[in-house]
């Protein structure tokens, strides 16, 4: 027996109801006698004894067809019951009438229609009488049916709502609504447990005052579980405090996310009567709601928040691209290349040419110490110092000690930049240059490579003459294919997995190898060497890179 | 992960601290929290102990500059002891020797306190 038509049922009683009044108005089982007869034996009679005892089971299985009651609310119910009364006695008069003598009138007219009249009123006597019950039973139910059904369609109006809205305040206003609604009770609020203590939101029904109130009770006397939902009776505590004044009953479900506790949902009650189990339930699922409301609020939240700060390191990585020089300087003697790669998306490092005249060349390799964001600030500020006092003195030196005063005023205590400055000399062939706790300055020879390593404190370590007094300037005589390469630690800390350093060492052997190529081509087979040794590591510090390739053959 | 850890003790008037693993950007808040412990109790003399240092950034670095200052302002000073060759080499190229005691051991720098009495 699946999900067969109702109606089929129904039609079928029709027709046999038609059928039994037929077959006793043709068989004559009348009791008057009266009328226009075909008199038949009596051995016909099962005919309509069949009929009857069809219509009769049929009226009894239509009858029972009453399992929609149970899904009426309270109010359909009691006016189904007074429906059913008024019913069940209309058709009992009516049934009444029909055996009534006074009806022989519509029995000498057609008895087959006297019959029908009959059983259709048979068949409302029970199956009104069927409801009257079935209705009267279902009555004291109807409360929780109706709280359930009530709760289902709430949760999937929330379940909607959570969808398409990610504003927190609109979702648990929604909620705290519904959980009064659904556990009877008079008033709901969040408490969301922020760093500093409980925060209330989203009250209904009571004041902020008595919600702070009851809720700080409730924390401070350890009356809440941080993962269960629980039912508290204020009216026990009721003569120390006054919470109990207004309402009397709390339910308190945790808000948790990942079996975190986030803070509360609660649902209060006026009236004496405590809490019930299945009413704390529903609380309690409705703060579940309330937690992936909060959870949802702040990833929404945070991933703005997230794309909007992308968006701006986009941008100051574009700026801290154009603060570098966009091309290298181009001299008929001098071959130059540069390369600079952040860790992050901006970092600390920065290089830089400075066109003193038509013959000399300044250059310029910094690192600044830290990483991200706060290291391109100073960056910025370097590049601009560099930038000023290569235009006003033309000895490395110089440079050197008037950057450190000005980077007195910009750098903090913890902050300090290491450099190196020199100029190339183009006419005389010479590099003068001065390093400020920077990382050794390669210059291979023509032989092989040497590690210089003039004394200079790094800049910001300290402003006073034992800064002065440290730096000391080098001069190198260049000769043909001789090679000057700046760089920061970037390269050499560059780690493996086995958290081995690059180191020195290698360096110096992909330079002595590499020593004929172009210093581009040179400046790729360092890179390629670092890159497949840190292949399975991640880039921890900036790397720069700048190399100057002498070639006296041109002048 | 507890790469690095930093711990206390005094040897007459002087604080020692020993440090130990990795000092970088991610470390040097809890260095940051030893140095305010000892201003806060008034220490000012302090040795620190790099025997167990692995590495040392230049976040870690800055932590010793930001103390120095005080420590000296206060007639102590913040010395160094002990260091590994890689650690020191990456001090001696900033120049911090210039600036800073440098001992290959921590009783030699704590004597230096004590001879200055």
């Amino acid at each position: 027996m699946q999900k067969k038509d109702p109606r089929l049922y129904f039609n079928t009683l029709i027709v046999f109801i038609i059928l039994t009044s037929l077959s006793a108005s043709l068989l004559n089982i009348n009791k008057s006698g009266n009328g226009i007869t075909f008199v038949l034996d009596d051995s016909y009679d099962f005919i309509y004894s069949t009929f009857l005892a069809l219509t009769v089971s049929l009226i009894f299985l239509n009858s029972l067809r009453v399992a929609w009651i149970a899904f009426l609310n309270k109010k359909q119910k009691i006016s189904l019951l007074i429906i059913s009364i008024v019913l069940i006695v209309l058709s009992a008069v009516n049934f009444s009438t029909t055996q009534a003598e006074d009806f022989s009138i519509v029995r000498n007219f057609s008895p087959a229609l006297e019959y029908f009249a009959s059983l259709v009123m048979t068949y409302g006597i029970i199956y009104f009488t069927v409801i009257f019950f079935t209705t009267l039973f279902h009555l004291p139910t109807a409360e929780a049916i109706d709280r359930k059904s009530e709760e289902l369609t709430s949760l999937k109006d929330i379940t909607k709502l959570m969808s398409q809205v990610f504003d927190f305040e609109e979702l648990s206003e929604t909620i705290t609504s519904t959980t009064i609604k659904v556990s009877n009770s008079d008033a709901a609020w969040i408490a969301i447990n922020n760093n500093k203590g409980f925060e209330i939101h989203s009250i209904s029904g009571i004041g902020l005052v008595d919600a702070n109130h009851i809720s700080n009770f409730l924390i401070s006397n350890s009356l809440l579980s941080e993962i269960e939902v629980k039912i508290t009776d204020l009216q026990l505590f009721d003569a120390k405090h006054k919470l109990a004044k207004n309402m009397k009953s709390i339910v308190s479900a945790p808000l948790l996310i990942q079996n975190r506790n986030n803070g509360y949902l609660f649902a209060a009650r006026k009236t004496s009567r405590i809490f019930e189990e299945e009413e704390s339930k529903s609380v309690n699922t409705f703060a579940g709601f309330a937690a992936v409301a909060i959870e949802n609020a702040k990833l929404f939240e945070e991933s703005i928040e997230k794309e909007r700060l992308e968006k701006e390191l986009d941008v100051a990585r574009d700026v801290q691209y154009k603060i570098l020089p966009q091309q290298t300087p181009k001299y008929k003697n001098l071959d130059i290349s540069a390369l600079f790669i952040p860790a992050f998306e901006v970092g600390g490092d920065y290089y830089d040419f400075f066109k003193i005249d038509e013959t000399k060349l300044g250059v310029v390799i910094a690192d600044v110490s830290g990483k991200g964001i706060e290291a391109a600030f100073v960056m910025a500020e370097v590049k601009g110092v560099f930038s000023a006092l290569s235009r006003i003195y033309d000895s490395p030196k110089e440079i050197m000690l008037q950057a450190n005063s000005i980077l007195e005023n910009c750098l903090s205590k913890k902050s300090f930049v290491t450099a190196i400055y020199g100029i190339v000399d183009t006419q005389k062939g010479t590099f003068n240059f001065v390093r400020a706790g920077h990382s050794p300055l390669y210059y291979y020879d023509g032989d092989k490579v040497q590690k210089l390593i003039p004394e200079g404190i790094g800049l910001g370590l300290d402003y006073t003459d034992k800064f002065n007094g440290s730096i000391k300037e080098m001069e190198i005589k260049l000769n043909n294919n001789d090679i000057i390469m700046l760089f920061t630690d970037g390269i050499n800390e560059s780690q493996n997995e086995f958290k081995e350093e690059f180191g020195y060492r290698r360096l110096e052997d992909v330079v002595n190898k590499n020593s004929i190529l172009s210093v581009d081509e040179l400046s790729n087979q360092i890179m390629t060497s670092v890159t497949l040794f840190s292949k399975n590591s991640s880039q921890h510090d900036d790397i720069t890179l700048v190399l100057l390739k002498w070639n006296s053959h041109i002048i | 992960m507890a790469d690095f850890d930093v711990n206390k003790h005094g040897v007459g008037a002087v604080s020692v601290l020993n440090v130990k693993g990795f000092l970088d950007a991610h470390t040097a808040p809890e260095l940051e929290n030893a140095f305010n412990t000892l201003l806060n109790e008034k220490q000012y003399k302090v040795v620190v102990n790099f025997k167990d240092l692995q590495y040392i950034s230049s976040a870690g670095l800055g932590v010793f500059m930001a103390y120095v200052e005080t420590m000296r302002e206060n007639n102590g000073d913040i010395k160094f002891s002990n260091l590994k060759d890689d650690v020191y080499n990456i001090f001696d190229l900033l120049g911090f020797p210039l600036l800073y005691e440098f001992y290959k051991d921590q009783t030699e720098a704590i004597e230096k306190y004590n001879q200055a009495k």
